[in-house]
C-alpha cells in the first residue's frame, strides 16, 4: 500500500532518521527537514563542522570511502542540539555526490553507556583515593608505632631517671641528716677531750700540784694555745654547719651600740699582746640603737678584730660605726696590716682558704672565720665586704639593717593584723617563733585567711577580746602549762567553745636533741674563778657547802673537784643520772652541777626526776654542757635551772651577762654580778 | 613481536571482548607478578591498547559503546594495579594531576599520577575535566609543589590559559612566594600554544615517559624554585631532542 502524504508527514514527524546529500569534500548540497532541525545544519555548511572536536577525521574518512562505495553503519560523534550525540550513518555515492542517511543512536542507550563510563571513572578514582589513604594510614600507624616505641623507651628512660633522681635526693637527704648528726656528735666528741686538755693544762699552769720548770711552762703554754685553736676551729665549724642547715635561732633584742662597743673592747683587750698595735673603738657619734642578734654581731666583730690583730704588726686597728640612710648601720674594722691583694679579695671569704705570704705563715687563721662571719652577716640581713691595699691595710665593712628584717616583718604582720581584712577569715596563731609565724602567714594567705599573730598567751587573750577568729592555731610548747590551760579556757567558754583549735606540738624530742641548736652561753671548760664566783652568788640563799657534780666524763668531774680544792665546798661526784639522783636524795647538796648530755639520759630527764622528789625539787641546778642547745631546750632549761653554762667560752663578759639574764628568768633574782666582785 | 607487545595484544583483545577479569589477570599475573615494572605495564601494555582502541573507533571497527567499555576496563585495571604500587620513600613533594577543563581523556593523566606516586610523590589525582575554580581551590587546600595538566584534544588548548590564570590567582591568596611550576602534557601539548614564557609553565612532552623522566630529576631537588628550574631545563632538553628527532 502506498503511504498517503498526510500519513507520510506523521511518520516523518516521529522519525529519527534524516537524510542529506553532500559533495565529496563534505559541503552540504541538500538536507531534509529533520537534518536541519536535529543537526542544525544548512546548505553550504561542512558536514565535519558538527563533529565533536578531534573526530573530524572520521567524518572525512567516511566521505572518502563513500565517494567510492556504499558504507554501512559508520559511527560519528557530533554536537547536535547543544549536546554531544552519536550518529550512525549509511552512505552511497550518487552522481558525484554522496547520499547519506543517518539515525541517532538511541539517546538512553547512549546516555547509559556514557554514564557507565563516567561512573567507572569515578569509581576508579574513588578506589584510588581510598587506597591512597589506606596507604597513608598504614604509613602513619607505622610511624606511630615507631614513635610510640621511641616514646616508651624515652618514658622508661624518664622513669629510670626519676627513680635515679629520687634515689639521689633520698641519699642526699640521708647524707644531710647524717652530716648534721655527725657534726653534732663530732663536736661533742671533739670538745670533751679538748676541754680536758685545756682544763688540765690550766690546772698544771696554776701550779696547784707542784712547781713547773720554765721549759715545762713554755710547753704547757703551747699545748694550751693549740687546744684553744682547735677549740675555736670546732666552734666555727659547728657554727657554719648550723647556719647552713638553717638551724640557727635568731635572738633579737634591743641594745645600744655604745654599750656594745664597750663590751667588745673589754673582750678584745686581752688579745692585745703587742705594744706597737693600738686597738681603737671610736665612740659612735649618734646614740645608735639596734634591734638584732647582738651575740652574732659580736661574733662577727670579734672575728674581724682578731684577724686584724693577727695580720697587723704595727699601727692601729680602728672600729667605727656609722648609720646610713634607710635604717642601715655600717661598722668598719680598719687595720694598718699587710693587706690583701686584689685578686684574693674574694678568696679570703672562702672556707679554709689561705693566702700565701710571709706574715701568713707566721700566723695561722682558722680559715673559717671570715666565711662564718660572712654567713652571720647575711643571717643578720646584711653583707660583709672588704677593701684592701697590699702593704697599707684592710678595711672590713659589715652593713646590716639596724632592725633585723624579721623583726620588721613581724612588726608589719602585727600591724596588718590590727586591721582585719573583711574579705578574709581571721586565724589566731599562738606561736612565739617568728619563722613559724611567717610560714603560717604564707600558707594561709593563699587560701583567704588572715594571720593574727600572738606570741604569748596574754597576747592571744588580748586578740580574743577584739576579734572572734575563724580558727585558732595553738603551739602547746609555748609556755608549758599555760597553753593547756588556755585551751581548756577556750573550750569552757561558750563564746569560744566552737572555734576550731589546731594544736601544734613537738613530736620527737630525741631527734631534736640530736640536732644542732644555737646557744651563745659558751663558757670554756669551767674556769675556777668563775665557778667560785657563781657559787658565791648562791650564798645569798644560804651557805653553800655541798656541790654535787653529775657528769659521765671523769676529767670534767676531776677538774671541778680540783677547782674547789681548798675551799669550803664539799664535792660529790656521780657518773650517771641515776647515781646523781640517788646522791641528791641522800646527800642533799646545795647546788648541783649537771652535764647536759649524759650517756644514758638527758638533763631533762634528770631534772624531771629531781622535780618529782620534794627533797630535791628546790636544789638549784647549774647545767654544764659542751653540747649546743636548741631554742626549746634552752628555754625549757631556763625555766628549770639556775643558769646554763657551756664548757666553751666565748667571753667572760658575755657569759656573765647571759648568766645574769638566766638567773633572773630562773627566778633566783640575784643582784647583778659586777666586775668589781672580782669576776 | 616483543613480549610486552604480545601482552598488549592480548590485553586489547580482552578489553574488546568485555572480559575485564582476563584484562586484570593479564596485567597482574602476566605483568606485575612476572616482574614487569608498573610503568612498563602502564606504558607498554595499557597505553598502546588504548591508542589502538582509539584508532579502531576511527576506523569504524568498533563502536563508541565498545570504546567506552574498553576504557572502563582499562580504568579498572589501573585501579587494581594501584594496589601493587611499589612506593619509593616519600620525597616530600606534592603534585596535583588532572585534565584541563573540558578534556575527558583522562587515562594518560591517571597513569602519570600513579607513576609519580610510585616515585615517591604525593600525587593527588583530580580526574578529567577539572573546572578551573576547583583547581584554584585545590591550590589552597593541597598546597602542591607542582601541578600537571593534561590536554589531549587541541580543542581544549585554550583552557590551559584560563587554568594557569586561576592557579596564579589562587597562589597569591594562598601566600606562595614563588609561582608553582606547571607541567602541561598530553598529546595536544605538543602545540605549545596558549602559554607564555613567563607563565612558569613547562611543557614536558606529549608522553608520560618524557614527563616522568623530567619529574624524576625533580625528585632530587629540594625547593619549589629548584623544581621549576629543573623542569625548565628538562623541558628545553626534551624540546631540543624532539627537534632533532624531527
Amino acid at each position: 500500500m502506498e503511504m498517503s502524504t498526510p500519513l507520510a508527514a506523521v511518520v516523518a514527524g516521529i522519525s529519527r532518521e534524516f537524510s542529506l546529500i553532500c559533495a565529496p569534500d563534505g559541503a552540504i548540497r541538500w538536507l531534509d527537514e529533520r537534518a536541519q532541525k536535529l543537526l542544525s545544519l544548512r546548505e553550504g555548511a561542512l558536514l565535519s563542522s558538527i563533529a565533536i572536536p578531534g573526530t573530524e577525521a572520521k567524518i572525512d574518512q567516511l566521505l572518502r570511502q563513500a565517494a567510492q562505495q556504499s558504507v554501512d553503519a559508520w559511527e560519528v560523534q557530533v554536537f547536535a542540539g547543544g549536546r554531544g550525540s552519536t550518529l550512525l550513518l549509511r552512505a552511497v555515492p550518487h552522481e558525484g555526490d554522496i547520499v547519506l542517511v543517518g539515525s541517532f543512536v538511541p539517546a538512553d542507550y547512549e546516555a547509559l553507556v556514557g554514564q557507565l563510563n563516567e561512573a567507572m571513572g569515578e569509581l576508579s578514582r574513588l578506589t584510588r583515593e581510598k587506597e591512597r589513604q589506606q596507604k597513608e594510614i598504614t604509613r602513619r600507624s607505622e610511624e606511630n608505632r615507631r614513635l610510640s616505641s621511641a616514646l616508651n623507651d624515652s618514658d622508661r628512660g624518664m622513669v629510670a631517671l626519676h627513680a635515679e633522681i629520687e634515689e639521689k635526693s633520698d641519699s642526699l637527704a640521708r647524707a644531710a641528716v647524717l652530716k648534721t648528726r655527725m657534726v653534732a656528735n663530732v663536736s661533742h666528741e671533739f670538745r670533751t677531750p679538748l676541754n680536758s686538755i685545756i682544763g688540765l693544762s690550766r690546772l698544771l699552769l696554776s701550779r696547784a700540784d707542784g712547781e713547773l720548770a720554765a721549759e715545762q711552762e713554755k710547753q704547757l703554754g703551747f699545748i694550751l694555745k693549740s687546744a684553744d685553736t682547735l677549740s675555736e676551729l670546732v666552734n666555727d665549724l659547728l657554727d657554719l654547719s648550723k647556719l647552713e642547715a638553717g638551724k640557727v635561732g635568731l635572738r633579737v633584742a634591743k641594745f645600744r651600740l655604745r654599750e656594745f662597743f664597750a663590751a667588745l673592747r673589754g673582750i678584745m683587750r686581752p688579745l692585745l699582746t703587742s705594744n706597737s698595735v693600738e686597738l681603737v673603738f671610736e665612740e659612735p657619734s649618734e646614740d645608735l640603737e639596734l634591734e638584732t642578734d647582738e651575740s652574732k654581731l659580736s661574733q662577727i666583730l670579734r672575728n674581724l678584730v682578731s684577724n686584724a690583730l693577727k695580720f697587723t704588726e704595727a699601727g692601729e686597728i680602728r672600729v667605727r660605726a656609722t648609720s646610713l640612710p634607710g635604717g642601715q648601720v655600717r661598722i668598719n674594722v680598719s687595720d694598718t696590716g699587710i693587706g690583701i691583694a686584689a685578686e684574693n679579695l674574694e678568696r679570703v671569704f672562702e672556707e679554709f682558704s689561705q693566702i700565701d705570704s710571709p706574715l701568713q705563715r707566721k700566723v695561722k687563721g682558722t680559715g673559717l672565720g671570715l666565711s662564718l662571719s660572712r654567713r652571720l652577716a647575711e643571717f643578720l640581713g646584711g653583707r660583709l665586704t672588704v677593701q684592701s691595699e697590699v702593704g697599707k691595710g684592710s678595711t672590713f665593712t659589715i652593713a646590716i639593717p639596724a632592725v633585723h628584717p624579721e623583726v620588721a616583718a613581724l612588726g608589719e604582720m602585727v600591724e596588718r593584723a590590727k586591721h582585719v581584712d573583711p574579705r578574709r577569715s581571721p586565724v589566731l596563731v599562738v606561736e612565739d617563733d617568728r619563722q613559724t609565724l611567717f610560714l603560717y602567714e604564707k600558707y594561709l594567705q593563699g587560701s583567704g585567711f588572715q594571720v593574727l599573730p600572738a606570741r604569748s598567751i596574754e597576747d592571744a587573750q588580748q586578740v580574743l577580746q577584739r576579734i572572734r577568729p575563724a580558727a585558732i592555731v595553738l603551739d602547746v610548747m609555748l609556755e608549758g602549762e599555760s597553753s593547756w590551760a588556755f585551751l581548756q579556757g577556750l573550750k569552757d567558754n561558750p563564746a569560744t567553745s566552737d572555734i576550731p583549735v589546731l594544736v601544734v606540738t613537738v613530736v620527737d624530742r630525741e631527734q631534736k636533741a640530736r640536732a644542732l641548736g644555737a646557744d651563745e652561753f659558751y663558757v670554756k671548760p669551767i674556769e675556777q674563778e668563775w665557778l667560785l664566783n657563781r657559787l658565791k652568788s648562791f650564798t645569798r640563799l644560804g651557805p653553800v657547802k655541798k656541790v654535787l657534780v653529775i657528769d659521765d666524763d671523769e676529767v670534767a668531774r676531776y677538774i671541778i673537784r680540783k677547782f674547789l680544792d681548798g675551799t669550803d665546798y664539799q664535792v660529790f661526784e656521780a657518773a650517771t643520772g641515776e647515781a646523781g639522783i640517788q646522791s641528791a636524795r641522800t646527800e642533799h647538796p646545795d647546788v648541783i652541777v649537771l652535764d647536759f648530755l649524759l650517756q644514758e639520759t638527758t638533763a631533762f630527764e634528770v631534772l624531771d626526776d629531781l622535780k618529782i622528789d620534794p627533797a630535791t625539787r628546790n636544789i638549784p641546778v647549774i647545767i654544764h654542757t659542751s653540747k649546743t642547745l636548741l631554742e626549746e631546750e634552752r628555754a625549757k632549761l631556763q625555766l628549770q635551772t639556775a643558769a646554763i653554762l657551756s664548757k666553751q667560752n666565748l667571753s667572760r663578759e658575755v657569759a656573765i651577762a647571759r648568766i645574769r639574764e638566766a638567773l633572773e628568768k630562773a627566778g633566783l633574782g640575784v643582784r647583778p654580778l659586777s666586775e668589781s666582785q672580782g669576776v | 613481536m616483543t613480549h610486552t607487545a604480545e601482552l598488549a595484544d592480548k590485553f586489547l583483545k580482552a578489553q574488546l571482548a568485555g572480559d575485564r577479569r582476563e584484562a586484570v589477570r593479564i596485567a597482574v599475573e602476566d605483568g606485575v607478578n612476572q616482574g614487569l615494572s608498573l610503568s612498563t605495564v602502564h606504558l607498554e601494555i595499557i597505553k598502546p591498547a588504548q591508542y589502538e582502541i582509539g584508532r579502531l573507533w576511527h576506523e569504524n571497527v568498533i563502536s563508541v559503546a565498545q570504546e567506552h567499555l574498553a576504557t572502563a576496563i582499562a580504568q579498572l585495571v589501573l585501579s587494581h594495579l594501584y594496589g601493587y604500587l611499589k612506593r619509593a620513600p616519600s620525597n616530600g613533594r606534592r603534585v596535583l594531576v588532572g585534565c584541563v577543563e573540558g578534556e575527558l581523556h583522562e587515562l594518560g593523566a591517571r597513569m602519570l599520577a600513579d607513576l609519580l606516586e610510585s616515585d615517591g610523590y604525593d600525587a593527588w589525582y583530580l580526574g578529567p575535566n577539572v573546572p578551573n575554580a576547583h583547581l584554584a581551590r585545590m591550590v589552597g587546600e593541597a598546597r602542591p609543589d607542582v601541578i600537571a595538566l593534561s590536554v589531549t584534544m587541541p580543542y581544549y588548548l585554550p583552557s590551559i590559559r584560563a587554568a594557569i590564570r586561576a592557579i596564579r590567582d589562587a597562589e597569591k591568596e594562598a601566600g606562595y612566594s614563588n609561582p608553582i611550576p606547571i607541567a602541561i602534557g598530553g598529546s595536544a601539548s605538543v602545540y605549545k600554544t596558549h602559554t607564555d614564557a613567563n607563565d612558569g609553565v613547562f611543557l614536558l612532552g606529549s608522553t608520560a615517559e618524557e614527563l616522568l623522566r623530567s619529574f624524576r630529576t625533580v625528585a632530587r631537588l629540594s625547593t619549589s624554585k629548584e623544581v621549576g628550574e629543573s623542569l625548565r631545563t628538562s623541558a628545553t632538553g626534551i624540546e631540543s631532542q624532539r627537534g632533532q628527532a624531527q
